[in-house]
């Protein structure tokens, strides 16, 4: 894929994010707008896929998810608060009122695996 | 006989020691508190059936015993309980009788149990996978993979059941100790997936056993109506209580004639898979939980004791999985019209039992509560019952009639005498 057009401007206001869904309604992401811009991210926080449109607070250029409090800073990717994974994020333009972003393919996060303790002695043990 | 005083009513009925109880042990808080310890959590209790939980991330809570449970389908398909206690400071982890974890809540993330209180989170197999600002907290001296739930034993069995038990080692597993009642019907019930279609529960003023005996016996069908028109054929009076292990029974089949009774009709058109048409069955489990197959329909009752004078039931009714949308609506016919909860039967009986948890209200003189009919195991004999209370002697250890007295002491006196 290339740069596609998300959404208008306008639909985020600033210190919102706000989820849609490109490639033809393949893709969920979200738009944050901060102070000086926009960013373009999977839809959910990658501590425990809570869904960022819902939980995600941008003040300044600071994204926090309201859930555990992982923050970053959205105009340098920097780790903040109690944040222990970076962000991934796809690139974003403005073209007259489009906010566009570079999207060759779905970002994902990756999330731990439930161990496997079904073993037959568990209640043994 | 004619009326009798205070003495005469009191004296020992003329029955041998197993033909009849104190009515103390329906009534003494004591006699309660040693049930739930040692019956209550220690045996198999169906808490629901897999279909309420049909997929990844729905759960279900429930008590066992007075420990609150949360049983849970993970991505994988297995379903599991837990204690819904949070390991941090004795919360409640889920408060909702049943949902989703599938999407987030207020208070939690997607695909995890969050107890709301200060943020710990649980996967579906129990992991502990977040403690809210560990490291700060705790340092190196407590981590989360220490703090993960309480998991509980859980089988999937007999006909998609779920069966959890609060023992880690149970004297007996979930198959000894019900697979010979069940066998009767597992057939029928394991060819393909049932599934729920009716749920409702009832809070009553009465002892748990009062509800689990008559389920057990059929003399009260003088009390249906619909039952005495539709039921007392030969066929009826020539089943058998059948005894099993730990305190079971099974009652045995027959052929019902409902087309006797007015607006209602023959059941033969709809049955279960290998079931001759209009068929009847019942599997009493000790120590209350009961399975009766009515031709087209499946009702469940599980007994929650919430102390010697007050029980929930849970009535649940199931169909096949792969029914169409008309063979549903017949099955949900049949059952309500019979079971409801307004239906012929279900409310006699509830009028039977809430009567006998009157008369029985903690505090109340003991009364002596007879089953002492033999009948040649047949329908109106109470051999049922009185296998029941063998069992529960030995697992409270009391005599059922004279409960002050060991199970054991007792029994060795019968021998003496």
């Amino acid at each position: 894929m290339s740069w596609i057009k998300v959404c208008k401007t306008d639909d985020v206001p600033e210190n919102s994010v706000k989820k849609f869904w490109a490639g033809g309604g393949t893709i969920p992401l979200v738009i944050a707008r901060h102070k000086n811009g926009y960013r373009a991210m999977p839809p959910v926080c990658p501590h425990m896929e809570e869904p960022l449109d819902v939980s995600g607070v941008v003040a300044g250029c600071v994204l926090t998810c309201t859930k555990h409090l992982w923050a970053w800073n959205l105009e340098t990717l920097e780790l903040q608060g109690e944040a222990e994974k970076p962000l991934k994020t796809y690139d974003v333009k403005i073209e007259g009122e489009d906010v566009m972003a570079f999207i060759s393919e779905e970002l994902v996060y990756e999330f731990d695996d439930e161990d496997d303790m079904d073993d037959d002695d568990f209640f043994n043990s | 006989m004619p009326a009798r005083n205070h003495s005469q009513w009191m004296a020992k009925p003329p029955l041998a020691d197993d033909e009849w109880i104190d009515s103390r042990i329906y009534s003494d808080q004591e006699i309660f508190e040693d049930e739930q310890e040692k019956i209550f959590k220690h045996v198999w209790v169906p808490v629901c059936h897999e279909s309420e939980l049909p997929k990844a991330y729905d759960f279900r809570t429930t008590s066992i015993a007075g420990e609150p449970v949360i049983i849970c389908r993970g991505p994988d398909d297995e379903v599991r309980a837990f204690l819904n206690v949070c390991p941090h400071r004795g919360m409640l982890i889920e408060r909702r009788p049943s949902g989703s974890f599938l999407e987030g809540q207020p208070s939690g993330n997607p695909k995890r149990i969050t107890c709301m209180f200060h943020a710990w989170q649980f996967d579906m197999k129990g992991n502990c996978v977040y403690v809210a600002r560990e490291k700060e907290g705790y340092q190196d001296r407590f981590c989360k993979e220490q703090a993960g739930l309480r998991r509980l034993r859980c089988e999937v069995k007999f006909g998609g059941f779920v069966w959890v038990n609060l023992d880690d080692k149970p004297s007996v597993s979930l198959e000894d100790w019900a697979g010979a009642p069940f066998e009767c019907l597992r057939k029928t019930l394991d060819e393909e997936p049932l599934e729920i279609f009716h749920y409702h529960k009832a809070v009553i003023d009465t002892n748990y056993k009062l509800w689990h005996d008559t389920n057990s016996e059929f003399y009260h069908d003088f009390m249906h109506y619909h039952n005495r028109v539709t039921g007392f054929n030969d066929a009826y009076f020539a089943r058998n209580n059948e005894a099993f292990p730990h305190g079971h029974v099974v009652v045995g089949t027959f052929e019902v004639n409902y087309e006797n009774y007015e607006g209602f009709e023959s059941r033969g058109e709809l049955s279960f898979p290998h079931l001759p048409p209009n068929q009847w069955y019942m599997i009493d489990l000790f120590p209350g939980f009961n399975f009766n197959l009515r031709g087209s329909a499946l009702r469940c009752d599980t007994v929650t004791p919430l102390g010697p004078d007050k029980v929930m039931i849970e009535f649940r009714g199931l169909g096949l999985k792969s029914d169409t949308e008309e063979e549903r609506i017949t099955r949900i016919n049949h059952h309500n019209s019979i079971w409801g909860p307004f239906g012929r039967n279900l409310h006699e009986d509830l009028i039977g039992v809430a009567g006998q948890g009157t008369t029985m209200r903690p505090g109340t003189e003991e009364r002596r509560i007879l089953h002492g009919r033999q009948e040649n195991q047949t329908i109106h004999d109470e051999n049922g019952m009185r296998h029941y209370y063998e069992e529960w002697g030995r697992w409270v250890d009391r005599s059922p009639s004279q409960p002050d007295q060991a199970y054991s002491v007792r029994q060795g006196v019968a021998a003496a005498e």
